[in-house]
């Protein structure tokens, strides 16, 4: 009699459970849901409009050069940042995995630091420090900056995949006769892959959403959307703005589903 | 099988290094290079240059603690850092609290609806910050769809104006930020052993006396790291005050950002900059400290 009452109180205690975890998966999304269903108001007022829908807001913000050109700038920016990372942070996870040392562990943790420090701190002291190299407001500054803060994004999760990795691999790789590129392009490469994929994807939306960084940098040349977004914020209250987020989510949404497709979440969410 | 064991080890032990082909360690050094022009020797000039010493040219160089005078002694800018700290520590605390129990029903009893749920809390990763904010200012207008809701449900008798205190500040911050604590608890709760839950159930625990004394407990590095993450995150976060609450919340990085778009006066931007580092550095330290014990056990 006891057993089955405990019993049945568990079951009221996971589905109060399972209640809450609706209420803050409705929480999570309500912002996000409005967001959509607003951008598609053929009215002027920022509201989910309850007769009819239109397009008209994705027709402006198509027509509105400031967005589309940043939009442009900032995928590029996102794109070279992140593939100048890879280029710095795969072969420091490689090099630095292995080594147990003191000073190896400050390097790592010297790498990984850009990560906590407020982008709006790393901002502020790179504009003084470009402006007196002569870099001055430009992509490559910005380009400069997001490439410093994307390192450890892909560091983290290339370091992660090469703990994995048995040193048996690499034997074997050499003991076929394979010399160091070839036993790097063709075994480790192929192992630790996951772990670029999932590094860059983090650094991509990272650099994407940036304003902290990026607005320091904002030039007539070269401004990132967040930036633009916020500038467009402060004089009009639209649902353009609305329209340009839900593109915005549609690109990162098409990039995480690629690579869950090619690599599967789990690399994404082990970290 | 055994044999062929054997004598792999002994030719490895004869030739090392042609057998080892491990990546060598200066692999490190153009990231080390680059992050340390690039990152490290721009925040030493900021510190410099929050002590007065510039190179800028046009000011005045001469060393100087005015800048941290003024953040420390004048009673508005003390203010802005203990407002920082508050905010950062209410919303790691509510995101614990929210967070926790979300964690527990994912890996405890979600089954199928895991997936989904996952899929629910990567979502707002997507998104831009500005898109949240946003969001909020379209459901708590005054006639947003919260608003006309209670009036229609009669529990209010005019539109409430939810947009201007505090506390839609605080929902933003945690909307953007429990996501990374119930990300950050999920694999320690994961790798609990439950035969220790088990153990104290069969001993004779309630199960209230078991998830206080056994399951949290267990989970406390996990609680931990999540913490430190909202924490400096918060720490460093403009954008939800800048847009949300109607200027109710002023933390240490929105007036940075002020400074920067009015007064343009860098020393003191400095300053209250590396005050933020100096947090930051105090909770990677607390951090490297709990990775050291980790290791240790």
């Amino acid at each position: 009699m006891s057993l089955l009452k405990a019993s049945s109180l568990s079951r009221l205690g996971t589905a109060s459970l399972a209640g809450y975890a609706l209420l803050f998966v409705t929480f999570l999304l309500a912002p996000i849901v409005i967001v959509v269903l607003t951008s598609f108001t053929p009215h002027n007022i920022v509201a989910v409009s309850f007769d009819g829908i239109s397009l008209r807001w994705y027709e402006r913000i198509w027509n509105y050069r400031p967005f589309m050109d940043s939009l442009v700038t900032s995928l590029v920016l996102a794109l070279s940042a992140t593939s100048l990372a890879i280029l710095l942070a795969v072969p420091a996870a490689l090099g630095l995995v292995r080594s147990t040392s003191r000073f190896a562990d400050a390097v790592t943790s010297f790498l990984l630091s850009p990560i906590a420090v407020p982008p709006l701190v790393i901002g502020l002291s790179s504009l003084y420090f470009l402006a007196s190299i002569g870099v001055g407001t430009s992509f490559l500054a910005l380009l400069i900056t997001h490439t410093v803060t994307s390192v450890p994004y892909i560091l983290r999760t290339v370091a992660a995949a090469c703990k994995g990795l048995s040193p048996s691999y690499g034997e074997a790789a050499s003991v076929l006769g394979a010399n160091g590129w070839q036993a790097f392009s063709c075994v480790t490469l192929p192992l630790i892959l996951p772990g670029i994929f999932a590094g860059a994807l983090f650094s991509f939306l990272v650099s994407l959403d940036n304003l902290g960084l990026s607005f320091f940098f904002g030039s007539a040349q070269a401004s990132t959307l967040p930036v633009v977004m916020l500038s467009y914020l402060e004089n009009q209250f639209d649902p353009a703005i609305a329209a340009i987020s839900c593109v915005q989510m549609i690109i990162a949404m098409a990039l995480l589903l690629i690579i869950e497709k090619a690599y599967g979440l789990r690399a994404l969410i082990t970290q | 099988m055994s044999t062929a064991q054997s004598t792999g080890s002994t030719v490895t032990a004869a030739r090392p290094d042609s057998w080892r082909r491990t990546p060598p360690l200066w692999l490190y050094l153009p990231a080390l290079a680059i992050l340390l022009l690039f990152f490290g020797l721009p925040l030493y000039e900021g510190l410099l240059r929050s002590l007065g010493i510039s190179n800028i040219p046009g000011v005045d160089s001469a060393f100087t603690w005015n800048h941290y005078n003024k953040l420390f002694f004048d009673p508005y800018y003390l203010g802005v850092i203990g407002e920082t700290l508050k905010v950062s520590a209410i919303n790691t605390l509510l995101c614990l609290l929210v967070g926790y129990p979300i964690a527990y029903f994912m890996v405890r009893h979600a089954g199928r609806w895991a997936a989904p749920l996952m899929f629910v809390l990567i979502l707002p990763l997507l998104t831009s910050i500005i898109m949240r904010t946003f969001g909020w200012n379209v459901l708590f207008a005054r006639r947003g769809i919260v608003n006309e809701a209670l009036l229609w449900l009669g529990v209010i008798d005019t539109p409430l104006r939810m947009l201007d205190g505090p506390a839609i500040v605080y929902l933003g911050l945690m909307h953007v930020m429990a996501p990374f604590m119930v990300l950050s608890i999920i694999p320690v709760l994961r790798s609990v052993d439950r035969r220790l839950e088990e153990s104290a159930r069969i001993l004779g625990a309630g199960a209230f006396r078991t998830f206080f004394l056994v399951t949290l407990p267990l989970s406390l590095e996990g609680i931990i790291t999540g913490c430190l993450i909202v924490f400096m995150v918060t720490n460093g976060s403009f954008v939800t005050m800048l847009l949300l609450g109607n200027g109710s919340v002023v933390t240490l990085p929105l007036l940075i950002y002020q400074q920067f778009n009015q007064s343009q006066d860098m020393g003191l931007a400095s300053a209250m900059g590396t005050l933020l580092l100096g947090v930051v550095l105090v909770c990677l330290y607390v951090q490297s400290g709990i990775g050291r014990k980790k290791e240790n056990r």
